[in-house]
Formats: structure tokens, C-alpha cells, sequence
């Protein structure tokens, strides 16, 4: 109840017509071909509603990209879609969340087994701090997907090289991952999530922590990636967005304002307030 | 005034405020070194000694007489450890001292060799048959009287009636130093036998037996439970009234006097569950109990510790969330809990209170051969020995301290080497 | 509350963007200025004032020059974004297009020379070069309607100079016409037809290009290319947005 008058009040604060209780997406939300659907998802943190009734597609082998200012809810929506939102106790989902028709949220569902299935890559690079082969042989191990010694080596090996790694760790495989630079770093997590072959990959600002070089590779990646994987990229880059995504989905406030192709929502956004955000207009 | 003047006016002020508060500092720095180094100075002056022990050397005659033979003229192996040492040594304490003939002062010249003298010489004999029949000069334990004397703790300058001492007794020690027959030699006694009422036959080795067993009785209760019970709290649980009940309690028994947990023992495990008393196995449980609440605590705070990112790491990959614990974790916690698990133990070492409750403060000779046998402790040996009247357990008070600070010292040199050695970056 | 605010939260992109306007508007000016120069020269048939016009367009070129600077940097440090990107596109190519309307000006104050050189005895009658002057205005007037529709971002002005766009074609084919007729009635007249006709023809694009303007402030309101549809449809999406 708090959260709907400060809502209210908002409204009125805002004075903008385009931003009332009964508001419509912009845009559309779905896709013909989805690896994973979203519908009428609200989430709560205790009594604070965080995300509005949102319903998003995203399409096989397509970059969406999820942006808007910092507290409106992409990160959260993001987090719902492999369940990391289950760590935190008073993290309450509503709605609809289906991956292949089948819903995550679903009481008999394994969580184990959808996170082998979508992937994530977090904001910090965060390899293990083990060596760079136990780092990405962890997943594999973990869900025997490995049939034998020689077999991880391979998708070791495969992952690495997927990753844009290999060349540059094959020599020092056993050697600290947290001992490679930055972005190294964050291609190994990359490596890590790509070895348990999800459908999915989420991505946490991947490159937030990044130097341009770096972020130049890791988007170099995605692009490379995405003919191969769904990937669904929360950044606080526009720029990033507009270079590496297909689809472009703009949150304010929990709420999903518009959703479009990319090229139309950075030339031509229709919404005022995803115009004032990628233009920089926004107090 | 502009704002660089008024800069300038005040900064001398504050030069001076931080040199000052620098002062104070080095003051009290330098002040706890003091404290330490007259705490440690007191200590090992008083009780270097003890690491030294003054033997008395006699020419025995071991005369075949003094033995059973049989028809052959062979000793009887049997009646070696029967025959009349005593006697043996007497006769060769009177031929040493020919001047002496009251039989009050014979009593006082046999009581410059300790009573544990005769079972020495018996043991050696025992060993070396092949020494009887001819003359020895073999070194016996002095009395610890004597010994004090010989090392100088106690001066002849004192009025006779004041000392235990006695003049005749000072005069024969003289005379034996004059023929270079009295020598100080290192105190192997006191690491190897138990406690003892004569203090020149008394040792640690007991109380140090017992510690390492109540020790080790503790570790292996309290680190797994402790360890358990954090990464249950931390990882597991969730955050409502009940765990935040049970945490403020964690943290109250953490400052809970010790004697209390003795207390508790004592109820449960004595009195309730009848384990006997004395044993180190119950001192053992009642410092695990004890212990417990900082290794929870120490433990908790290195869970805490490891960044939330190689957690969700691990989530994200597919680890369930015990995987996630026990694979990455919790090692990296370990460093951590190792450290709480070894200060809180080594407190638990220097502990006495809870373990005079439970009763291992009996006066035991024997040295422990197991955790279910009755034993003393370190700690309670030094308070013990402290409160023994014999001028010569001084000494030895203040030397079972610095083995106690010994240990301590080894324990902290092996958290600082475990915690190298673990430590992992990330 | 994170709410649209007026200008941008980089200020001196405001700045920018603003100077950068007034940059577009002072070349506009410069265009009409120019054009009406020369009509001038024409009129008072004053070959040296007409040189001199001839020589100010250099100003409009510096102008070009300058503001396409200013473009290329404010690309590259502010990579501007959706009605942004769209302004700084558009206005890049509002520049080009009034460069070109200096140039067709130029060539109106060229004819000025050539008809009225002081060996030259036989200048175009008054008659024949009365097109010229109607037209003049016609176009001088889409070009400034255009800069007023620019600097207020006006649609219907835009609509406006599209619409007086359309009607241009039909007043060229009149004005041939009617000099076909004065060709016919004095055969004298033969060699001024040609240069008039050039002459008639630079207004033609002195006129388009003004409505090309107008197809760029329509794509800098509304993100829809309308050069290539035909003004028709143009005035149709207008409309639709309007509505």
C-alpha cells in the first residue's frame, strides 16, 4: 500500500500524461520465436513493489539489452530469470515466467537444473579463486557433463576458445584465475558459464568494471555469442546497448516504458521518457 | 582575514594536538612493554633454575654381601630389587662423613639426598648388575632443600631458626663442594615425571599430558559444531526473531565467566551423566563448551567475509547452495575459523577455573595414558604448585608458566603459519 | 525524482546545440541575403555590386565549413542520441543544402554580369526578366518560411514551404511558356533565352532546396525519412502526426 501513494504521488509530481496508473508498454514485447517469456511479472522486496507488471520476450539467438537509470528494476528482472532472486529472502515473485513453455517459477522445478540452463555473468568479474582450467571444468564437473578426463579437457578447451581465451591462457591453465587482468577475467566468467552449454545467458553489466579495450572484446564476444545463445544484457552503457543488442527494453521506475528494435529505439524512441533518458534530458 | 590566514593561525594548533596525541600513544605502548617484560622478566628469573637440579655424588661399596647368592655364588636376579639400598647408601653417607655420630644428626645427614635418591640407585643397579661387588661413584639426587641452598636461594646469613636448613646440614654441603662432590645438572625430572609432594621429584610431564588430551578433546568437539552451527547461522538460516535470538545468545555466552561452564560440567556431565570426575574427557567437553561461542562467532565473521560475488559465482553455475558452502565457501572461510578455533583453544588452554570444578585439580602422580584417566592440567599444576609451602616449588611454579607460555607462543606462531599458508586472495 | 527535464544534464551541450542552431539560421539569412543581392543587381543592372556578391558567397562556404566542424566534433564527444542525433543529422545536411542555395544565388548575380557589361548593347528587355523577379521572391520566401519552421521546429510551417514547393513546378512550366512566346515575337531575344532559363533554373533549386529543409526539420520531429516520397505523402504523414 505504501509503495502505491508513492507511486501516486509520483504521478503527480511527474504531471506527465504519458505516465498514469493504467500505462501501457511501449512498443512490442513479444517475439516469434522466444527461448524465454515473461508475463504480468511483479516483484516485491517485502512490502516494496520493484517491478510492475512487465512482460518481455526474449527471441533465440537474439541481444536484448535491458537499460534505464539506476534503481528501476532491469538488474532485479534480470536476476528473476535463473532464480538468483532466491538467495534473498524477502524477494517475492508474481507472474508469469516460462523458459520453453515451461514455467521457472514452477514449485517442482529444479533450480539446479534451470541455472545450468540459463546462464549468468555478473557485474564484478568473479572467477573462483582457483586455477583457470578448475574454473571452467567447475560447471562441467558439477553437472557430469564430462564423460572423462580427456572429454573436459576438450570442452575446456572449446569453452576457452569460445570465449576469445584460449590463445591467451593456454599456457598458464593452471595457474590462478584471479591472477588474469580484468577483462581476462570476465571472459574466463564468460568461459565458465558458456562450458555447461545454456540456452540462456544473462549478463549483469558485464563490463561496468571494464576498460574500453576490455569492453571493446567482451562486446565483441556477445556479438560473436548470440549465434549461438539467447543473451539478455542489463547495461548502464547506451552506447553498449545500441552496439551489441538486437532489442532494446527501457525500464523506469519498474516499469517497462518501451521495448523495440534497437536502430528505432536510438534514433526514434517514441516514449518522452526513453527519449529523455538516452538523449540525457532526466533531472 | 582571508581564508589562508585563518588556515595559518590554526595549524600550528594542529600540529601540535597530533603530536601530542602521538605521545600519548608511544606512552602507553611502551607502558604495556613494561608491564610485559616484568611480568616475563619475574617469571623466567624465578624460574630458570628450576631447570637445573644439584646432585650429590658418593663412593657406594656394593658388596656382594648385600645380595642373596645362590650355590654357584650368582646374585639372584629376584633379590637385586629387594636388597637394602637404604642401607647401602647410608653406610656410604657415614664413611663420607666419619665425624658424624648422634643419631639425630645421622637422621638430618641422610636427609641431604632426596627420598627418591634410593629408588635412583636401585634402578641403576638393577640395570648394571656387573656394578656389585666393586666401588662406585655414582651421583644421587640432593634433597630440594639442599638444592636451594646449592643454588643460592637460600643464604647461610639468615639466623639458623629461620631456615629449614640447619647449620651441620650447610656445613656437609660446604665440604662436599670443597671435594667438587655436589654439581648441578639439567632437571630431566621435571619433564618426565609427574607431580610429586618432594618438589625435586616432581615434573609437568602429567599436567602437560593432561592439557594435550583436554585439548585435544575440545578441538575435536568444538571446531566441527562450532563450524556447523556458522555455517548454518550465516548461510542457511533464515533471518527472523528465533535466529536473532539465538545469535545475541552466541554472542552473551561468549562473555559468560568460565567457572560458570565448570559449573554447568559439573551438573550435566558429572553429576547427570555420572563420567567420572578429574578426567581430562569431561575437562575436555566442558572447554568445548566454552570454546564454542567464539569459534561461532570467529567462524561466522569469516564466512561473512567471503565476498557475496563467489557465491553467486557458484549459484550461477548451478551449484546448489550446499555445493556452494562446502566447495568454495567455506574454504575460504578456513583461514579464518582456523584462526578463532586456535585463540579461543589457546584461552582454553590457560584455563583453570572450569577444571578445578570438575575436579582435575587432585593431586596425581601418575602420568595419563588416555583421555579417560584421571589427570591435572597445566595451568592448574602452576596453581597447585603455587600453593605449596616448599620454598623449592617457587621456582617450579614460575617454570611450568613459561612452558604454559611456551605452548601459547607455538600455538599463535601456528595460527600466523596456517593463516599464510590458507589464505587464499580473490 | 528522475523526471524529463528541459535541457540536458550536460549543460554546454545545450550550448552547443543552440550555437550550432543559430549557425543554421545565420547561413539562412546569409542564403535569402544573397539572393536578394543579386535580384538587386539585376535590377539596377550594376555589374560590379552583382562581382561582389559573387565574392560574399565565400562567406557562406566559411559558414559551411565551420558548422560542419562543429558537427564532427560534437558527434565524437557527445555521441548524441535519438532526436539529438536526429538534429545534428538533419542540420548537417540543412547546411550542405543552404550552401547550395548561396551557389544558386551566385549564379542569378552571375547573369547580372553578363546581361549588362558596358560593351554589351543589347540588354534583355525588362519583359523577359520580369519571370526572374516573381520567381525570386517565390523561392526567397520558402527559403526564410523554411528557416522560421527550423528555428521554432514548426511542422506546419514545414507543411507550408512543402506545399509552395509543389506549386513551384507548375509556375516553371508557365514561365517557359511565356518565354517561349517572347522568343517567338523577336528572335533578337535568342541568346538571353538560354541564360535566362539557367537563371530560372537556379531558382528551380534555390526553391528545391528549400524544401528539402523541410523535409529535414520533418525527419528532425517526427524520425521518418520524407526526401524520397513524394511531398504528397510527406504532407499525409504530417498530418498523421499532427493529429
Amino acid at each position: 500500500m505504501n509503495t502505491a501513494t508513492s507511486y501516486d504521488k509520483q504521478i503527480i509530481e511527474n504531471d506527465d500524461p504519458m505516465e498514469n496508473p493504467d500505462f501501457k508498454t511501449v512498443g512490442t514485447t513479444t517475439v516469434s520465436d522466444p527461448a524465454m517469456t515473461c508475463r504480468g511479472v511483479n516483484v516485491f522486496y517485502a512490502d516494496k513493489q520493484a517491478i510492475f507488471d512487465v512482460s518481455i520476450d526474449v527471441g533465440k539467438n537474439e541481444v536484448l539489452s535491458m537499460i534505464g537509470p539506476s534503481g528501476c528494476g532491469k538488474s532485479t528482472l534480470l536476476r528473476c530469470l535463473n532464480r538468483m532472486n532466491d538467495t534473498i529472502d524477502i524477494c517475492k515473485v508474481e507472474g508469469e515466467i516460462k523458459l520453453e513453455g515451461e514455467n521457472i517459477y514452477e514449485q517442482n522445478l529444479d533450480v539446479v537444473l534451470l541455472r545450468a540452463r540459463v546462464g549468468m555473468v555478473f557485474q564484478k568479474p568473479n572467477p573462483f579463486p582457483k586455477s583457470v582450467y578448475d574454473n571452467v571444468a567447475y560447471g562441467v564437473n558439477l553437472h557430469g557433463l564430462a564423460t572423462d578426463k580427456a572429454h573436459l579437457d576438450e570442452l575446456v578447451e572449446k569453452s576457452l576458445t569460445n570465449a576469445g581465451l584460449w590463445n591467451e591462457v593456454k599456457d598458464r591453465l593452471h595457474q590462478p584465475g584471479t591472477g588474469l587482468s580484468g577483462g581476462q577475467q570476465q571472459r574466463l566468467c564468460i568461459a565458465r558459464a558458456i562450458a555447461i552449454s545454456p540456452e540462456i545467458i544473462l549478463m549483469d553489466e558485464p563490463c561496468s568494471a571494464l576498460d574500453p579495450i576490455a569492453t571493446a572484446k567482451i562486446e565483441e564476444l556477445i556479438d560473436e555469442l548470440s549465434k549461438q545463445y539467447s543473451i539478455c544484457i542489463v547495461t548502464h552503457s547506451m552506447q553498449q546497448a545500441a552496439r551489441v543488442s538486437q532489442r532494446t527494453a527501457y525500464f523506469h521506475l519498474g516499469k517497462l516504458i518501451e521495448v523495440g528494435p534497437t536502430d528505432d529505439i536510438f534514433t526514434n524512441p517514441v516514449h518522452k521518457l526513453t527519449e529523455g533518458y538516452i538523449t540525457g534530458r532526466f533531472g | 582575514m582571508n581564508t589562508l590566514e585563518t588556515i595559518n593561525a590554526g595549524i600550528e594548533k594542529r600540529y601540535k594536538r597530533e603530536k601530542r596525541f602521538r605521545l600519548y600513544g608511544q606512552i602507553s605502548i611502551a607502558t604495556g612493554i613494561l608491564f610485559l617484560f616484568f611480568l616475563l622478566g619475574t617469571t623466567v628469573l624465578n624460574g630458570i633454575s628450576a631447570f637445573q637440579q644439584t646432585y650429590i655424588a658418593l663412593e657406594i661399596v656394593l658388596d656382594t654381601d648385600q645380595f642373596d647368592t645362590d650355590e654357584d655364588g650368582d646374585i639372584r636376579p629376584e633379590s637385586l630389587a629387594t636388597a637394602n639400598y637404604n642401607g647401602i647408601i647410608r653406610e656410604s653417607l657415614k664413611a663420607r662423613f666419619p665425624d658424624v655420630k648422634k643419631r639425630k644428626d645421622k637422621k638430618a645427614l641422610y636427609s641431604i639426598l632426596s627420598s627418591g635418591a634410593v629408588y635412583d640407585f636401585r634402578d641403576t643397579v638393577v640395570k648394571n648388575p656387573q656394578m656389585i661387588g666393586t666401588t662406585q661413584t655414582i651421583w644421587l639426587l640432593a634433597d630440594d632443600e639442599v638444592d636451594m641452598y646449592v643454588k643460592g636461594k637460600i643464604s647461610a646469613d639468615i639466623p639458623e631458626k629461620n631456615r629449614r636448613i640447619k647449620d651441620n646440614t650447610i656445613a656437609w654441603v660446604e665440604q662436599l663442594r670443597a671435594d667438587k662432590d655436589v654439581e648441578k645438572r639439567f632437571n630431566s625430572i621435571f619433564f618426565s615425571a609427574g607431580d610429586s609432594r618432594e618438589p625435586e621429584q616432581s615434573g609437568i610431564r602429567g599436567a602437560i599430558m593432561g592439557s594435550f588430551y583436554t585439548i585435544v578433546v575440545a578441538m575435536l568437539l568444538s571446531f566441527p559444531i562450532g563450524v556447523a552451527a556458522a555455517i548454518y547461522l550465516e548461510e542457511f538460516a533464515p533471518r527472523n526473531r528465533l535466529t536473532g535470538l539465538i545469535e545475541v545468545n552466541i554472542n552473551n555466552l561468549a562473555a559468560v565467566p568460565s567457572i560458570i561452564f565448570g559449573l554447568l560440567g559439573l551438573a550435566i556431565f558429572i553429576n547427570y551423566f555420572g563420567l567420572p570426575r578429574s578426567i581430562p574427557l569431561v575437562g575436555g567437553m566442558v572447554l568445548a563448551l566454552m570454546t564454542l561461542p567464539t569459534i561461532i562467532i570467529s567462524s561466522r565473521a569469516a564466512l561473512a567475509a567471503v565476498p557475496p560475488s563467489i557465491r553467486e559465482a557458484a549459484l550461477g553455475v548451478g551449484a546448489s547452495q550446499i555445493q556452494t558452502v562446502l566447495h568454495h565457501t567455506m574454504p575460504l572461510a578456513l583461514p579464518g575459523m582456523l584462526t578463532g578455533t586456535i585463540i579461543g583453544l589457546a584461552r582454553a588452554l590457560g584455563e583453570t577455573a572450569p577444571l578445578l570444578v570438575i575436579g582435575m585439580v587432585a593431586f596425581i602422580v601418575d602420568i595419563p595414558g588416555s583421555p579417560l584417566e584421571p589427570s591435572t592440567a597445566l595451568p592448574v599444576q602452576v596453581y597447585l604448585w603455587a600453593d605449596s609451602p616448599e620454598r623449592a616449588f617457587v621456582e617450579r611454579t614460575s617454570a611450568a608458566i613459561m612452558v604454559l607460555l611456551m605452548f601459547l607462543v607455538a600455538i599463535n606462531g601456528l595460527i600466523v603459519i596456517l593463516r599464510n599458508k590458507l589464505e587464499r586472495r580473490w | 525524482m528522475t523526471t524529463q527535464s528541459e535541457g540536458h544534464i550536460f549543460k554546454r551541450f545545450d550550448k552547443e546545440m543552440q550555437q550550432l542552431h543559430a549557425l543554421v539560421l545565420q547561413m539562412g539569412e546569409l542564403a535569402a541575403d544573397q539572393l536578394q543581392q543579386s535580384l538587386k543587381t539585376l535590377e539596377n543592372e550594376d555589374p560590379q555590386t552583382a562581382q561582389q556578391v559573387i565574392e560574399n558567397d565565400a562567406r557562406l562556404n566559411a559558414l559551411d565549413i565551420q558548422a560542419d566542424e562543429e558537427i564532427t566534433t560534437m558527434i565524437a564527444k557527445r555521441q548524441p542520441m535519438a532526436k539529438d542525433l536526429r538534429e545534428i543529422i538533419a542540420v548537417s545536411k540543412i547546411v550542405a543544402e543552404l550552401e547550395r542555395s548561396g551557389d544558386e544565388a551566385r549564379k542569378i548575380a552571375g547573369l547580372t554580369i553578363r546581361f549588362f557589361q558596358p560593351e554589351d548593347n543589347h540588354p534583355p528587355g525588362e519583359e523577359i526578366l520580369r519571370d526572374i523577379f516573381s520567381l525570386s521572391e517565390y523561392v526567397a520566401e520558402m527559403l526564410i518560411l523554411s528557416m522560421k519552421a527550423f528555428d521554432t521546429l514548426n511542422l506546419s510551417i514545414a507543411a507550408e514551404v512543402l506545399i509552395k514547393g509543389q506549386k513551384l513546378d507548375g509556375q516553371l512550366d508557365s514561365c517557359l511558356r511565356r518565354l517561349s512566346t517572347f522568343i517567338m515575337q523577336d528572335s533578337r531575344n535568342i541568346g538571353h533565352f538560354i541564360d535566362i532559363v539557367l537563371g530560372i533554373r537556379a531558382l528551380e533549386r534555390f526553391g528545391g532546396h528549400a524544401t528539402n529543409i523541410a523535409g529535414h526539420i520533418v525527419f528532425i520531429k517526427n524520425g521518418t525519412d520524407v526526401r524520397h516520397v513524394g511531398d504528397s505523402a510527406i504532407l499525409a504523414s504530417i498530418k498523421e502526426n499532427q493529429s
